[in-house]
């Protein structure tokens, strides 16, 4: 009976906050969540009705809807990249709702999977900047955690008048073919349905996958027939020159021929079942998923939408650990800090999140310094955390509400620069699976040190209050006026008009930080994964933490009896 | 060369020490099976137990206050109490936590067998649809009603009219009677539902609410399971509690007396498998009412030993809390479905220092003059109290529970008659005089009775 000793953490929300104050916020983030919800279904509508009734005249199902018949029922897919090129127009006042393609966590068959399902409601499919990009980052997600990758492929090639930003570079649409050979060649299955086009580049991606599915609509080829000399004349289709007649029969690049869509993902799925099952049960060691003794929904009254205000970090881990039980490892120093093992559908993370409000201050025992900020021995702590997380294979989380680093001359003498050093080093070289919530602030070198997306989680969420930038307004436009102001950051000037003319430029400067700090900034060009509602958070991180524990022989998974914590917790609390 | 003589078959090596996070004649029981085992019981007792008689010569460790939330629902300080005494597990009985998933994950987290289910399957059944679910999915009969929750007003209606009226909305978190509406009518669906709603909402902080057809009247059936931990699963027959005030059982008996014979076979065979298949471990109770038309429709799972358990032991020859306490220690089950015989009838008694006469108010006293019935071997009698016993304001005002045996029902509710007509309590009024009366009556001896109505007692 391995020892990780967890005790109740929490309250009842009535014992916390006042209704009227959880009404409150309540309110106002049900309103951005609400927002969320609606942007969400118009990336879900694609190009609209008249695109998804050209796909299903065709006989074909739309990409939404062959990931629903994918999927275990009762379960949904969990979406990341949704908002890439959100509000972004290409050519002639075209837009890429989800940049033209769906990657997606599901669940098949007991197994978490990485889906990627080209949206052929959207310029048929094709790929348009930062869609390689998207396709990519789920394959590193992929990859990372060792799911089984499945494509659904419906993809009429580059959307050519963009191809200067999607064929070239580094992440051009080529990498996605190098990372489906890295996939292969780290031992994770990869499956392919190709139900239509399948051009160019196209036809690359299924080509790697272990097995590869088409229908009868499907072909698969390097180019068209619109590119064929001759092929007019000869009234040659795409099909006839690389649909599963040639495929499956004369050039064997594809396994099976399946008349339908249905068919075809009914295939996938047997497909998966044959798999490995799961490991997650094995490692919740008799234990199963047990929701939180205080409710997950009632995140979204009790974590204040302003930035500004405090609030009780325990009770944000009281709703979201199993049973609202948690370990908190080394309480007694760098209080701004929360680090600790819970429970997460049923298997152990470890957690860091940020304290709010004041906390001590072990320098001067007689003041007290706002939370949410890094001193030495809060950065000390996680740093140590991290590492033996790292060295036990737990997953860890972090949950960032953070303004940056301290500042002053005590945090240099005191060396924060180093002590934050080594924090990313070990960031940087962990081997774990992490995971970073944006749940608020998400500061300057705070972002960096609590494992933002620089560091390579492996899935960064964003909420819908998520505030992510170098530093706030006030404080960059206090930066860019520092000429003209006094030691309290009072303006200086001449004249009233001189006055009026700085106190405008500093508005200006706080009003482009303050739109640029939008979420669905970040979640549009890729600096962050998903932006989710606090009430689904639970459900991500379960479904994460499961996915971290799915497959066997990759990664350390120490039993819970030789984790290095239980050093540092006894060394911390002092040796008896 | 002579063998040496064996010692004699001792109890197989068990926990040494296991802490009773309970009160009373809870406790007691207990710690009779402890006994049996060669265990070391640890009474856990609050400052207003600290002096009961029940726990003299015993070893006891103070929890805390006379009041329940600072020492019996303590789960932290029950946890640190089982450690720092030695012991390796805890039982929790019947009521305060037996029935927490918090507290059976914190015993685990800290080093002690939670002597019941795992936590995972407690939360199961102690979430409504989740549950109910399950045990569709296993087999067993459901009242009719919403396939899980509803998902708008429109579809309460629709639900409502397909299942029949009346119904009742009820809310998933709910509890106690609250977030619960009726309607009785098509017409009053709507109004139910957002009634319910937003009690719900209120009372629970969530406003999912479900829908089943109310079945007023009918009886309470339950059946005994005990479950070990590698699949095997057996019940110990049914109990029929129909005799209640207020949805608080005062006579359970088995056999049920009205139950078909083909009834009771799907039954006890589909609560076992349920049981089985949702991985339950321990011994546990499945509830359901059984209808006008004779069936048995599941209504939820207690995850606990429950006070009248004692019917099922009578009638098996079998000690539950024993069996208990080997399948926490991971001992296979000790018997198959097929070595256990029930046999007769037996009838439990509960008798509360409460006044029948008078709204049954509870009555805290003295027990001035206590005197049980003596050597009938069938009347069994569990109880904490002797003579002299001061019954504290803070807890339920169970006295004892007796319980009796017949080859009939006739023959056992006779046998009843006569135990309690010996059974002297004076200091404080009990409800003996409510159970003969019951026990007398036509309507009890003729089954003309439901759970609204006890049976020849009109107060």
């Amino acid at each position: 009976m391995a020892h990780v000793p967890l005790v109740p953490l929490g309250a009842a929300r009535e014992q916390i906050t006042d209704e009227r104050t959880f009404s409150d916020h309540r309110e106002a983030l049900g309103e951005r969540e609400h927002q969320l919800r609606q942007r969400r279904a118009e990336v879900h509508a694609g190009w609209g009705d008249k695109y998804v009734a050209r796909v299903h005249q065709k006989g074909k199902l739309t990409a939404r809807e062959r990931v629903a018949r994918l999927i275990d029922p009762g379960t949904r897919p969990l979406e990341v990249g949704t908002f890439v090129n959100d509000g972004v127009i290409f050519g002639d006042n075209l837009r890429s709702p989800g940049a033209g393609v769906i990657t997606a966590f599901c669940r098949v068959e007991g197994r978490w999977c990485m889906v990627i399902a080209n949206d052929n409601t959207v310029a048929s499919g094709s790929w348009w900047p930062r869609t390689p990009e998207k396709i990519e980052r789920a394959q590193t997600m992929a990859l990372r955690l060792r799911l089984p990758t499945i494509y659904l492929v419906d993809c009429s090639g580059l959307f050519l008048p963009e191809q200067s930003r999607t064929f070239p570079g580094a992440t051009g649409a080529g990498h996605i073919f190098k990372k489906n050979a890295l996939l292969s060649a780290a031992g994770v299955p990869q499956l392919a349905g190709v139900f239509g086009d399948c051009i160019a580049g196209g036809g690359y991606m299924p080509i790697i996958s272990d097995r590869v599915y088409m229908t009868e609509q499907a072909y698969m080829v390097i180019a068209g027939a619109a590119l064929i000399k001759g092929a007019k004349s000869l009234k040659m289709t795409s099909l006839d020159i690389g649909g599963p007649e040639v495929h499956v029969h004369q050039s064997r690049c594809a396994d099976v021929r399946v008349p339908n869509d249905e068919v075809l993902l009914r295939s996938l799925r047997a497909e998966v079942a044959r798999m490995p099952s799961s490991a997650a049960d094995y490692y919740r060691g008799g234990a199963g998923s047990i929701d939180p003794l205080y409710p997950t929904h009632e995140l979204c009254g009790l974590l204040p939408p302003d930035h500004r205000e405090a609030y009780d970090a325990n009770q944000i881990l009281a709703r979201l650990c199993d049973q609202s039980l948690f370990w908190e490892v080394m309480p007694e120093v760098g209080e701004e800090m929360i680090c600790g093992i819970g429970r997460i559908g049923g298997l152990f993370a470890g957690i860091i999140l940020n304290r709010q409000g004041l906390v001590g201050d072990p320098e001067h025992p007689d003041r007290r310094r706002p939370g949410s900020i890094l001193y030495r021995a809060g950065i000390a702590k996680i740093a140590e955390f991290s590492r033996c997380c790292d060295a036990d294979g737990i997953p860890i989380l972090w949950l960032q509400d953070i303004s940056g680093f301290d500042i002053g001359a005590e945090a240099e003498r005191q060396g924060l620069l180093g002590y934050g050093s080594s924090l990313i080093y070990t960031n940087s070289t962990n081997q774990v699976p992490m995971f970073t919530v944006l749940l608020r602030k998400a500061a300057g070198a705070g972002y960096y040190a609590m494992s933002g997306l620089p560091y390579d989680p492996v899935v960064q969420l964003s909420t819908t209050i998520a505030r992510l930038s170098v530093m706030e307004g006030r404080t960059l436009a206090i930066a860019t006026y520092n000429t003209k102001l006094d030691d309290d950051f009072e303006i200086v000037a001449a004249t009233p008009e001189e006055r009026q003319a700085i106190a405008q430029g500093m508005k200006a400067v706080e009003r482009r930080i303050e739109q640029d700090m939008d979420p669905y900034v970040a979640a549009r060009q890729m600096d962050t994964d998903e932006i989710i509602e606090l009430g689904e958070l639970r459900e991500y991180l379960a479904a994460l933490v499961e996915m971290s524990y799915q497959g066997v022989g990759y990664r350390r998974i120490k039993n819970p009896r030789i984790w290095s914590l239980h050093d540092i917790a006894v060394l911390t609390r002092g040796v008896r | 060369m002579k063998d040496s003589p064996r010692p004699a078959r001792r109890p197989p090596p068990l926990f040494r020490r296991l802490f009773i996070a309970n009160r009373g004649e809870v406790a007691v029981r207990i710690a009779r099976g402890c006994d049996a085992l060669g265990i070391t019981p640890v009474f856990a007792v609050s400052t207003a137990d600290r002096d009961a008689a029940y726990t003299q010569d015993r070893q006891t460790v103070c929890i805390g206050p006379g009041r329940p939330s600072q020492s019996y629902l303590d789960a932290k300080a029950l946890v640190q109490a089982a450690v720092q005494t030695g012991c390796t597990a805890v039982h929790p009985g019947w009521g305060f936590l037996s029935e927490s998933p918090v507290f059976a994950a914190l015993c685990e987290a800290h080093g002690l067998t939670f002597i019941g289910p795992p936590a995972h399957v407690m939360h199961l059944m102690g979430k409504k649809t989740p549950a109910k679910q399950a045990m569709r999915r296993a087999g067993l009969q459901l009242i009719p009603g919403s396939d899980g929750i509803l998902q708008d007003a429109a579809d309460a209606q629709r639900v409502a009219d397909a299942v029949g009226y009346p119904v009742l909305l009820k809310a998933e978190s709910g509890g106690g009677g609250r977030g619960m509406r009726i309607a009785r009518a098509p017409d009053e669906v709507a109004a139910a539902y957002a009634d319910a709603q937003a009690e719900a909402r209120a009372a629970f902080g969530d406003p999912r609410v479900y829908l089943e057809r109310l079945i007023e009247g009918g009886r309470h059936v339950e059946i005994q399971i005990l479950a070990d931990r590698y699949g095997n699963a057996v019940h110990l027959g049914e109990r029929d509690c129909t005799v209640q005030r207020n949805h608080q059982k005062l006579i359970e008996e088995s056999p049920s007396p009205v139950l078909s014979e083909a009834e009771r076979a799907r039954a006890l065979a589909g609560a076992t498998a349920a049981a089985a298949s949702i991985g339950y471990v321990g011994a546990g109770t499945m509830e359901f009412l059984l209808d006008q038309d004779g069936v048995l429709r599941f209504m939820e799972m207690n995850t606990r030993l429950q006070v009248e358990h004692c019917v099922s032991e009578v009638r098996s020859g079998r000690d539950l809390v024993i069996e208990q306490i080997l399948v926490a220690a991971g001992h296979p089950l000790r018997f198959r479905q097929e070595e256990i015989t029930l046999t007769g009838h037996a009838i439990e008694c509960r008798i509360n220092a409460e006044d029948p006469s008078d709204r049954f108010r509870p009555a805290p006293g003295t027990l001035t003059r206590w005197a049980l019935p003596a050597g009938d071997p069938d009347v069994r009698v569990d109880t904490h109290v002797t003579e002299g016993y001061v019954i504290p304001p803070y807890y339920d005002s169970l006295l004892c529970k007796v319980i009796a045996r017949g080859d009939d029902r006739d023959a056992a509710a006779d046998r009843m008659i006569r135990a309690l007509s010996e059974l002297h309590c004076e200091g404080v009024p009990t409800t003996i005089p409510m159970h003969l009366q019951i026990l007398r009556s036509r309507a009890f001896r003729e089954h003309r009775y439901d759970t609204r109505k006890i049976p020849g007692w009109s107060a």
